[in-house]
């Protein structure tokens, strides 16, 4: 048995309110039922809404973090909803109670003295509370907010107050975004912040291709699963390059235990993905991360990993061992 | 491998200074995340943190005094208001322009005074942790504040550390801490750690017994809560089920306020809902708790000593360590945000 368990945060959450901002957007407040507060989170941060055991949700925080006792969420009723959009819309009205897990931050803004927000319908969510800390923190910024009519964009009442920082960009007036001239150029300092639909993060991906690495932060706001899900192991190789062996890893053992039994000498712990003990240094090959201890940042990097838990999406790995 | 523990101070965060009482029209130095700060209030109370250094000459405004709603150099006399603007020179009619000294955002919560010297928009995006027991008169507290030379990761990592209590203080440590400890459970959010264990029927220790008049031999469960509520805050809570089955509750708040990158401000209450009145216990508590915080301190900066001396080394870890990665792992994304 486990000695320690480590989980995200989980609890029922109340609808204080639910309002509709924008045609098929609602925004939900959510408090806890006890008014107790809630954890604080920074711009970029969502939730899971776990509206049943097959319908988790993830929705971006858009809020305000100053505030201690109530969470804000903005909910697009997807036409081909597999039913979360809908279950938000229809049946979280004020009054009603939600099971809420995190929150968690896949898209932090990192500091920076300019910033560039791309905004796609309602991917503006994440992006309204970083308009708010980059005014704060004196960076220079401007929006470019696209939506499909004026009607469809949600919380343009709340840009207002940043006056020309911000073009709203409707498609039936305007047409596409100009991403070209946003984005076409290089610019010193400036990162980028793009939250939408799928073919406008290709495009903004695209154009920033010139950019410095690190500079295009996107975040897909289609619903993805927290963990991949978890198919039928397959067994793979592992070299060990200072070792100069290659040893094969069957289905249902551990880069660890073989490792180990090879009789190489490495140090673990937990063997659970939890203390970071055994991380490793990769030198080729596509891991399947699957610890708790990484960020999603280090397991796109590829550099380290936890051999403990963490296997093969391929067939080979070769390792720093 | 970048999980290390930096040795990057966090700014953007609100520290808790000093106790509110002890911030007075008396000007106070301290140092908060490498900043020199002097603290005080002004004649109609309202509290004041400025940069502790005169914009005339390097002299600390602390060394100075309180007039009316100013702070005056004790060197050359030049006045500054709350907000950080020199008001007055004493050899000439007019100010200087632009002749001032930063201003932090200061409020006072829970009985403390707390501080912002990061970047001074974000400090309204913030939050003062939540600490109501400290406000609460069915709890007793006694307290105090400790400097301690290791840096306030180390702090934290060491309050994340369910196993230290036993080994630094098998005096007073609680019966419990010594037999086979129960699963752990870590839970996290982005910002925030709670750990927490439910220990099986056990003996109190010879002092809680003694506060709660009860015999010691009695077996009572205990629940062990550990709250990383924000950089600058971990709270422990001890509950003791009784044998009617109200609760005595016990709440170890430890603030700490980095000074510099090696160099940490504890500042502890241990805050209890039983024996509320009784001085006597009051007492006990606080000359026992005082005597426990300096052993942790002593136990840290021999810490910070190996690492000064042979740098920052292999770590092993256990999986009851996933408390203190995660703590280390908030930190360094927390550091990420901060304007440089």
């Amino acid at each position: 048995m486990a000695t320690t368990t480590l989980r995200e945060a989980e609890g029922d959450l109340v609808v204080e309110s639910a309002m509709t901002v924008a045609d098929g957007v609602v925004a939900l407040t959510l408090a806890d039922p006890n008014g107790q507060p809630l954890p604080p989170w920074t711009p970029g941060a969502h939730v899971d809404l776990i509206m049943g055991p097959d319908l988790v949700r993830q929705y971006s925080l858009c809020g305000s973090p100053s505030d201690s006792r109530t969470i804000r969420i903005g909910v697009l009723r997807e036409p081909h909803s597999r039913g979360g959009s809908a279950y938000v819309h229809d049946r979280l009205s004020p009054g009603t109670t939600v099971r809420v897990r995190g929150p968690r931050n896949h898209f932090p803004l990192v500091a920076s003295p300019r910033y560039l927000f791309v905004a796609g319908g309602i991917g503006i969510t994440p992006l309204l509370p970083m308009m708010a800390e980059a005014t704060a923190a004196g960076a220079q910024w401007s929006l470019l907010y696209g939506g499909r009519t004026r009607s469809s964009m949600a919380f343009t009442d709340e840009l207002e107050r940043y006056g020309d920082q911000v073009r709203l960009a409707p498609q039936d007036e305007v047409g596409l975004l100009d991403l070209d001239a946003l984005l076409g150029t290089p610019q010193p300092d400036t990162r980028v912040y793009c939250c939408g639909p799928e073919p406008l993060l290709a495009a903004v991906e695209a154009r920033c291709a010139g950019w410095p690495a690190g500079t295009l932060h996107l975040e897909r706001f289609a619903a993805k699963p927290v963990s991949a899900p978890a198919g039928a192991e397959h067994a793979f190789e592992v070299e060990l390059a200072q070792t100069g062996v290659t040893l094969t890893v069957p289905a249902d053992r551990s880069i660890f235990d073989v490792v180990q039994e090879a009789g190489v000498s490495i140090i673990g712990s937990c063997l659970e993905g939890i203390c970071g003990t055994c991380e490793t240094f990769i030198v080729s090959g596509e891991v399947d991360h699957r610890d708790s201890v990484l960020s999603d940042e280090e397991h796109e990097a590829n550099e380290t990993m936890m051999i403990c838990v963490s296997r093969c999406r391929g067939d080979r790995l070769v390792l720093d061992l | 491998m970048s999980r290390g523990r930096t040795k990057d101070v966090l700014t953007d965060c609100w520290y808790a200074v000093a106790p509110a009482a002890d911030v007075g029209t008396d000007l106070m130095a301290t140092r908060v995340a490498g900043r020199p700060v002097v603290l005080g209030r002004t004649a109609s109370g309202a509290l004041l943190a400025l940069e502790d250094r005169c914009a005339h000459r390097p002299y600390p405004l602390s060394a100075g005094r309180v007039v009316g709603e100013t702070v005056v150099c004790g060197l050359c006399g030049f006045g500054y208001g709350g907000d950080g603007a020199c008001v007055s020179v004493p050899t000439q009619p007019h100010v200087p322009r632009g002749a001032r000294v930063d201003a932090f955002p200061v409020v006072q919560r829970h009985g403390l005074v707390w501080v912002w010297v990061g970047t001074p928009g974000r400090s309204g995006l913030a939050r003062v942790p939540d600490l109501p027991w400290l406000d609460d008169d069915a709890w007793a507290d006694t307290g105090g504040v400790l400097d301690v030379a290791a840096g306030v990761l180390l702090l934290l990592e060491s309050f994340a550390d369910v196993t230290q209590v036993p080994v630094v203080a098998p005096d007073i440590s609680p019966v419990v801490l010594q037999a086979a400890p129960p699963p752990l459970e870590v839970v996290v959010t982005e910002t925030t750690v709670a750990l927490s264990r439910q220990f099986p029927p056990g003996p109190l220790p010879a002092w809680q017994a003694a506060a709660l008049d009860l015999p010691g031999e009695q077996r009572l469960p205990h629940d062990q809560r550990g709250l990383f509520l924000s950089p600058a805050a971990w709270v422990d809570h001890w509950d003791v089920t009784l044998p009617g089955g109200s609760q005595a509750r016990m709440r170890f708040t430890q603030l700490v306020t980095p000074v510099d990158g090696t160099h940490t401000r504890l500042l502890w209450r241990v805050s209890r809902d039983f024996a509320v009145a009784d001085e006597a216990v009051s007492e006990r508590f606080s000359v026992m708790f005082a005597d426990y915080y300096r052993r942790v301190a002593a136990a840290l900066q021999t810490q910070q000593r190996v690492l000064d001396t042979d740098g920052p080394g292999r770590e092993v870890n256990v999986s009851a360590d996933a408390a203190a990665l995660k703590v280390r792992a908030i930190v360094r994304q927390l550091l990420t945000e901060q304007p440089s």
